[in-house]
């Protein structure tokens, strides 16, 4: 971004805050009269024990129509990002004082409003020479001391409507603490859990792959060694089939590890490592590979991951005929990984797999997003802050 | 002898099946999983049944629970479960209803052909082919990590066999060792496995042997 570009966002953004301002003012008014006139005959059910909770509903429901506008003014204007649900106790409180601190904001306005004629009237006044140099400064001390606490009391109650709007609709400091950890404890369980798969992944495929395979290598060879003195020839062909078992075991053990973990990542780096797993792929794949500067291990990891099991997922239940990953990393900014195939869609976010990265991933701090439509085309993006 | 397989590894069970056929054994079914197991062998009726443990659906105990319940429905029939590691539980499940006519060896086991079919001779024959490895793990271990690894050859083909059940007349019989040199490996053997008893017989290793047979 260019500094003329940011120029004009910002003076774009200190019109919209200007105009916010002023639209606070004139709703304020709104919100004293309704409270005013809502208020006072519902007063007496208020007060009533038995009409209490049903003149408090309509009462409150009122008030959380009017509070909602000013929830809208601070998401349009301040661009204040509020969670979906907010508290209802607070509301009428909140309308109280916030319709009362924007008639001040409306007050403190017509004040300087006020301060500008009387400035224009004394510029008048020096152009016309009827003032005095001492009247004139006397005039410009008191002028200036008053336009700063206009100006001060407008800072002041524009802050405090910023306030009273995060403590009404925000969540509180407390609240987010709350919710950071529970966040920690479900991605520190995710973690765990998606190790755990990825252990007995590889022990099934040590198992029923590499294991198997070295028994029946060595029950080959017992066979040659035993035919050995009665059909030499029968033993020449068994060990010719116990090599090139040997060879294909050999293949296997080297596909585990790399599975476990591809040592290319650590030697070579991620372009080189997803090399690795487009020639694995059973399909097409397009790599566009776009990062600036170097990545943190952590993240190169989970990248690589995300990539290789969404491929192998591609590869195996999606029937898409071409993948494509796109790797984008801004510096200093998140690293962007996308996955795209044509495939018929439907993929299952509940998935042991995707379950696992998305641990992986949210255990970075990342996001993970799946988009899988029935008929497909199928998107994951992962999102992984480089700090 | 009529043998009846299941075994998960293409690999292996066309393997198993081409050894035994070699060796002029007769393969009557060779089956993927434990699931129609049971009903093959009672309408087959094989001699022996050599069933992996841990097979499809569920890759657990599949194997072992065919295995046990044939062992129930057809005593004649002899089993020898294949086992991924050793699991002292599945040994006992397995050997719940005697000591005959069964087998529990490890997977790896396999390959060692002489010794597989061997095993499998002495199934067919009514006794016992219990590994090495399931004593190991029964005998409790001592300071040292592993007790066994400190028996000589011959003294460990003597547990062996002790292991299979059979008495000091009949270890010295198939070792082709006077009873004397039975007793005297023994006694070596219990004293490495630090399980001295009376009267040259440990109660120990008795004890684990019933615990084999219980």
């Amino acid at each position: 971004m260019s500094g003329g570009e940011r120029g004009g966002a910002g003076t774009r953004s200190a019109v919209r805050r200007t105009v916010g301002v002023l639209a606070g003012c004139l709703t304020a008014p709104a919100g004293l009269l309704y409270l005013l006139f809502a208020g006072v005959p519902l007063g007496a059910f208020l007060l009533w024990p038995r009409t209490r909770p049903y003149a408090l509903g309509v009462f409150g429901s009122g008030a959380r129509r009017l509070v909602e506008v000013e929830r809208r003014r601070r998401t349009c204007f301040f661009g204040d990002r509020f969670p979906e649900t907010y508290g209802g106790e607070g509301v009428v409180r909140y309308l109280a004082v916030r319709s009362w601190s924007g008639l001040m904001c409306g007050v403190v306005l017509a004040l300087l409003g006020f301060g500008l004629v009387l400035a224009g009237l004394l510029a008048g006044g020096v152009v016309r020479g009827t003032i005095g140099t001492a009247e004139l400064l006397m005039q410009l001390v008191l002028g200036g001391v008053l336009l700063f606490l206009g100006l001060q009391g407008l800072f002041a109650l524009t802050a405090l409507d910023a306030r009273l709007a995060r403590e009404c609709f925000g969540p509180s400091e407390r609240e987010l603490l709350r919710r950071r950890i529970d966040e920690l404890s479900v991605s520190r369980a995710a973690v765990v859990r998606a190790v755990d798969v990825e252990r007995r992944r590889i022990e099934r495929h040590l198992h029923d792959g590499v294991q198997q395979r070295l028994v029946a290598l060595a029950m080959l060879i017992g066979r040659a060694r035993r035919s050995g003195g009665r059909d030499p020839e029968r033993a020449a062909e068994l060990l010719g089939q116990a090599h090139r078992e040997a060879q294909e075991v050999l293949a296997e053990l080297r596909e585990v590890a790399w599975r476990v973990y591809p040592s290319a990542l650590d030697s070579l780096g991620l372009e080189e490592a997803l090399g690795g797993v487009a020639q694995r792929c059973g399909l097409p794949l397009r790599i566009a590979y776009e990062v600036v500067g170097p990545l943190p291990r952590p993240v190169v990891t989970a990248a690589y991951f995300v990539v290789s099991e969404a491929v192998t997922n591609a590869a195996k239940h999606s029937a898409a005929s071409a993948v494509s990953v796109r790797i984008e990393g801004p510096p200093g900014g998140p690293l962007t990984v996308r996955i795209e195939d044509d495939g018929r869609g439907g993929a299952d976010p509940a998935g042991s797999g995707l379950t696992g990265l998305r641990g992986r991933v949210s255990a970075l701090d990342g996001v993970l997003r799946i988009d899988s439509p029935l008929g497909g085309p199928t998107t994951i993006v992962a999102e992984l802050p480089c700090v | 002898m009529r043998v009846i397989l299941a075994e998960d590894s293409t690999l292996l069970r066309e393997g198993l099946a081409r050894l035994l056929g070699e060796e002029g054994h007769e393969v009557v079914g060779a089956f993927g999983d434990a699931v129609t197991l049971v009903a093959e062998t009672e309408m087959l009726r094989p001699d022996v049944a050599v069933v992996d443990i841990r097979m499809p659906p569920t890759h657990t105990d599949e194997g072992l629970r065919a295995a046990v319940e044939i062992r129930e429905r057809l005593p004649g029939t002899g089993v020898l479960v294949l086992s991924q590691h050793v699991e002292r539980s599945y040994a006992a499940r397995l050997l719940a209803a005697g000591a005959e006519r069964v087998g529990y060896l490890l997977k790896d086991r396999v390959a060692q052909v002489e010794e597989f079919l061997d095993a499998l001779e002495r199934i067919h024959a009514g006794g016992a082919a219990i590994d090495l490895e399931v004593v190991r793990q029964l005998v409790v271990r001592s300071a040292h990590a592993d007790p066994l690894a400190r028996l000589t050859p011959r003294e460990r083909e003597v547990l062996q066999v002790l292991a299979e059940g059979c008495t000091n007349t009949a270890i010295a019989r198939r070792l082709h060792l006077s009873l004397s040199a039975v007793e005297k490996h023994l006694n070596a053997v219990f004293d490495k496995l630090e399980l001295r008893g009376t009267e040259g017989h440990s109660p120990r290793i008795l004890a684990v042997l019933r615990y084999l047979e219980a």
